[in-house]
């Protein structure tokens, strides 16, 4: 069987860690800077005062004036969530995380361990302990694990053999189908408000009327199909950290910091040799909040130089002077080092210095800075629409 | 795992050889007179493109292949459906 843990608003819950005070009054994640000003996940008190995610902020705090507003810290929610999957990878559990706050794994391997699935569910959830309020479903499919997760309460396992899917399936809400708002209220303008209602059409109606998407949704409110559970490599963890006295916004400072960071994280022994195919660069900011970039590399290396260039031009993003900034090796290649030729074939030299300028104009301008032209319809008498600039990322 | 907090978005095909703004003096018929305050010295070829009129964006440019006083050679368009003078390497 397929089993789904979700953690619902994991992202408020990993910001609120630090502010515990404010988990049993009004909050909700403040909106990104540069979105739409709408509420993210709001506490249990918001959410009796009338606020629902994805209000927009005005409302919001008209419904309910004392609503605090908790900032986004991403890089604080990926850590916490990291926390999360590795303690059940100890537990045994192979597990593929959905996004942050929902992972899945297969039972099969653990249930003989753990004494059936309801054995295998409950110990993943002792694992994770009460403060999450973590709730878990089992079923044959991954959506079904996925909707018997949604409706069981925190702390509570909810199994869901094979023959009862539909009918568990049938009375749930459209909700839980991923859809865009406009869809949901096409559907409910059509009268449909459960899931099995929508299971009950035609499939080719559904697809002719709502498109790739509601297929997919009708899919799923039949079950969905039997995609197999995709553990991940638990990562290698890697990281270092700096902090500074005083609030840093010196490119030079930083650049300095940047360096250090680098030796010490190839330097720590448990790298192996491994050359890195993946950072992630981050910074606590001195507001309050956090900063985060990822950065994968082309060609995996280990060359200091190479990596200080490539996460330079991510520190130019910072959007505040730093009061701390860290470096992660987030993916290793398996590979130590790589076979050079005897006898070069002709042409290679001038290829792997033309890709080499290339990856370093990319690393240097970012993504998009390297093109090629494509011939789309070189026929056409209209002559912007003959050819296109395509990035070469 | 590590998440990016916002990354910028992937870079998207862009169109080649758009079409740049022009000024154009053009005389009571229609030919260009003056491009980019240069005077035009002769229409080497004149041509007509009418094109995805079946779409919610079609396509109505008179262009003028012409050499100005400097010697250099431009191709320019009159728009009808926008209005407006456009040069383009044609």
């Amino acid at each position: 069987m397929v089993a789904c843990i979700l953690i619902p608003g994991f992202e408020l819950r990993a910001a609120l860690r630090e502010r515990p005070r404010l988990a049993t009054r009004a909050a909700a994640l403040a909106p990104l800077p540069g979105s739409d000003p709408l509420v993210g996940c709001v506490t249990s008190a918001a959410e009796a005062a009338g606020v629902r995610p994805g209000m927009r902020l005005g409302e919001a705090l008209g419904m309910c004036p004392s609503l605090e507003l908790v900032e986004h810290d991403p890089a604080e929610a990926g850590q916490a969530w990291e926390g999360v999957v590795r303690r059940l990878e100890d537990e045994g559990f192979a597990v593929e995380p959905a996004g942050i706050g929902c992972l899945y794994f297969e039972t099969r391997g653990v249930e003989r361990l753990y004494g059936g699935v309801a054995g295998a569910l409950e110990r993943a959830l002792a694992a994770l302990g009460s403060s999450w309020d973590a709730r878990a479903g089992a079923a044959e499919r991954k959506f079904a694990a996925l909707a018997a997760a949604s409706v069981a309460r925190a702390g509570q396992a909810l199994v869901v053999e094979g023959e009862q899917t539909t009918d568990f399936l049938a009375p749930l809400p459209l909700s839980l189908l991923p859809l865009d708002e406009t869809r949901y209220a096409e559907l409910e303008g059509l009268g449909m408000k459960t899931v099995g209602q929508l299971a009950s059409l035609p499939g080719s109606a559904v697809a002719e009327r709502l498109g790739q998407d509601g297929r997919r949704a009708w899919s799923l409110a039949r079950g969905g199909d039997r995609r197999r559970v995709r553990p991940r490599r638990p990562p290698a963890e890697i990281a270092e950290r700096l902090e500074f006295g005083e609030a840093v916004g010196n490119e030079v400072t930083l650049r300095r910091a940047l360096g250090t960071l680098v030796e010490r994280t190839l330097g720590r022994a448990d790298r192996a040799d491994r050359a890195v195919r993946k950072l992630a660069l981050s910074a606590r900011l001195v507001g309050g909040g956090s900063w985060q970039r990822s950065l994968t590399l082309r060609e995996p290396t280990a060359e200091k130089e190479r990596l200080r260039v490539a996460l330079g031009t991510k520190l130019a993003e910072l959007p505040a002077p730093v009061t701390a900034i860290g470096l992660e090796l987030v993916e290793l290649a398996e590979w130590t080092g790589q076979q050079l030729e005897l006898v070069r074939p002709e042409g290679s030299r001038a290829r792997s210095r033309l890709k080499e300028g290339l990856r370093q104009a990319r690393a240097s301008a970012g993504t998009g800075a390297v093109c090629t032209v494509v011939e789309v319809a070189p026929w056409s008498r209209i002559p912007e629409r003959r050819a296109l600039l395509v990035p070469r990322d | 795992m590590v998440a990016d907090s916002g990354a910028p978005s992937a870079a998207r095909p862009a169109r080649l050889n758009e079409p740049r703004p022009a000024l154009v003096e053009a005389g009571f018929d229609g030919t260009p007179r003056e491009v980019d305050r240069q005077a035009v010295m002769l229409v080497r070829e004149e041509w007509r493109v009418v094109d995805r009129w079946w779409t919610d964006d079609p396509v109505s440019r008179r262009y003028f292949d012409v050499v100005l006083e400097s010697g250099e050679r431009r191709v320019v368009f009159r728009d009808g459906e926008r209005g407006g003078w456009f040069t383009q390497r044609a």
